[in-house]
């Protein structure tokens, strides 16, 4: 699906937020029909104008808690509710120019029940950096 | 290709035929039920359209009784909603003078990227959900059959709809904790689930031999699918999906090659993202070609329905499934629960009512049902 509306404006910013950018982060919902363990996210993938980030400047953040993505495997009693935006925090030093960005991101999960692994649901959206 | 279409068992036949007789006595007091799973409303819910009050009310408006929900979609905080939530929870159901039909559960095995779950460690979450769904008034479980390897490996075609030794551990396990909370774990039958197998002959066979009135089905329609939803098939070409493409891939379930050797055969054609994903997940949609009549053994022990719909024509007829051929298979077996109309087309805020509608009233026509009660 699209899901341009997995992707929200509030939350779109650089961090931090005062004093030198050194990432900027953006918001997701899930393009999931449920909530699912936080141990089910298999990753996420950031691209911003064509560039796209290494996993590993990639950190999540949910109920609060940041992980990087390689540590949702080790989780067990986390749970990314189902209307809950994520947060993705993506460590570039300066962040983002502000200004109109095209962001695309995409969402992998282990469902244990699809015949492929693993499921991926991808966003697209213009996004507007005010700061 | 010729499928191999094994036939109940006339050992299993004969255990269960005194039950089916009192069930289609009481079917002429009976009529099924009719709700909504408020699955069916995932756009608008999710985008902040419709709050679930507004899809309750909606179902109401509609004159459909039951409610279905999804614990990991539709309950807040879960699995632990607060007391206030719950409360709420009834005073809708009071409200709109609606009822908890059923409570839909997973199990996800593959909870760890290294291992699948135990049995025992399966049992533990739904326990979870066992709790929650008594909470809040559920006496029908939405099931999943527990996605474990299939004990024969060429029925991994229909996985995971399929006879496996760790699923059905599953179920004898859950079984004392679902008859303490008065619960029945209805699994549901989804495509591409073949009505006549040996997973359902081992299924029946348990009911036979437990007698339990706790462990039984949820079928869902889209096992009489007879051709892919087009909603589907037009999202997959704005998304660059090649008709040919398309096209070979319909053949291809359609001569039952299955889906790894449709993925192989579009990789051979160099298909791209779009097409190959389509070659592995088709057949979910029109794969299952059973034949209405062989739900009749299953109907004494189905205790919910999925009323599957992806696109409700003017005619007031759901464009892939025949419906007019499986509604009197379903009076005919005295069906006593409700069906649950479970929209899974657009996605986009204010689709989904219109299409239940529809829906709802095929149904009212097909039952000769009056008030949905």
């Amino acid at each position: 699906m699209s899901g341009d509306h997995n992707i929200l404006e509030k939350g779109f910013k650089n961090v931090p937020a005062n004093g030198r950018a050194t990432g900027f982060q953006l918001a997701v919902k899930t393009g999931y029909y449920r909530g699912v363990y936080a141990n089910l996210i298999e990753g996420f993938e950031v691209t911003v104008d064509g560039t796209t980030f290494q996993r590993n400047q990639i950190r999540l953040t949910i109920g609060g808690h940041t992980y990087a993505l390689d540590k949702l495997a080790d989780l067990k009693h986390v749970r990314w509710q189902w209307l809950e935006p994520a947060i993705l925090t993506v460590h570039t030093p300066g962040g983002l120019t502000p200004g109109l960005h095209d962001v695309r991101v995409t969402e992998l999960l282990r469902i244990s029940y699809m015949p492929v692994q693993p499921s991926v649901y991808s966003f697209r959206r213009r996004l507007t950096l005010v700061k | 290709m010729a499928r191999k279409k094994p036939s109940t068992s006339k050992r299993v036949k004969a255990a269960l035929s005194h039950r089916s007789r009192s069930r289609r006595l009481s079917a002429a007091r009976s009529a099924t039920k009719l709700g909504v799973t408020l699955y069916s409303y995932g756009g608008d819910l999710h985008q902040g359209f419709m709050s679930l009050e507004d899809c309750i009310a909606d179902v109401a408006d509609m004159g459909g009784v039951g409610i279905e929900i999804l614990g990991e979609s539709h309950v807040p905080d879960y699995p632990n909603p607060s007391a206030r939530w719950v409360k709420q929870w009834f005073g809708w159901m009071e409200k709109y003078h609606t009822k908890p039909s059923a409570y839909d559960l997973f199990v996800d095995t593959m909870f760890y990227k290294k291992r699948l779950l135990t049995v025992d460690e399966a049992v533990e979450y739904l326990l979870l959900d066992f709790k929650l769904a008594h909470r809040l008034g559920f006496k029908v479980l939405r099931q999943q059959w527990a996605p474990y390897p299939a004990d024969n490996p060429a029925d991994q075609m229909w996985a995971p709809y399929v006879k496996s030794t760790p699923a059905m551990e599953v179920i004898e396990k859950a079984l004392p904790y679902a008859e303490r909370y008065d619960l029945k774990m209805a699994v549901e039958l989804h495509s591409p689930t073949q009505l006549q197998s040996p997973w359902m002959d081992s299924c029946l066979e348990f009911i036979a031999k437990t007698k339990t009135k706790h462990f039984g089905f949820t079928p869902d329609m889209s096992i009489f699918t007879r051709r892919p939803p087009r909603h589907r098939e037009a999202q997959l070409f704005r998304a660059g999906a090649r008709p040919e493409i398309i096209s070979y891939i319909r053949k291809a379930y359609q001569n039952h090659l299955g889906p790894e050797k449709t993925v192989a055969e579009v990789t051979r054609m160099k298909g791209n993202a779009q097409e190959l994903r389509w070659a592995s997940i088709a057949g979910v949609y029109h794969f299952s070609d059973n034949d209405p009549k062989d739900l009749l053994p299953l109907l004494p022990y189905s205790y919910h329905i999925h009323g599957k719909l992806w696109e409700m024509t003017d005619d007031l007829r759901e464009y892939s499934i025949a419906y007019e051929e499986v509604v009197p298979v379903l009076k005919e077996g005295g069906f006593q629960g409700y069906i649950s109309s479970e929209y899974e087309g657009s996605r986009v805020p204010g689709d989904a009512s219109e299409q239940i509608r529809r829906h709802q009233l095929m149904l009212r026509r097909l039952l000769g049902v009056r008030n949905g009660r």
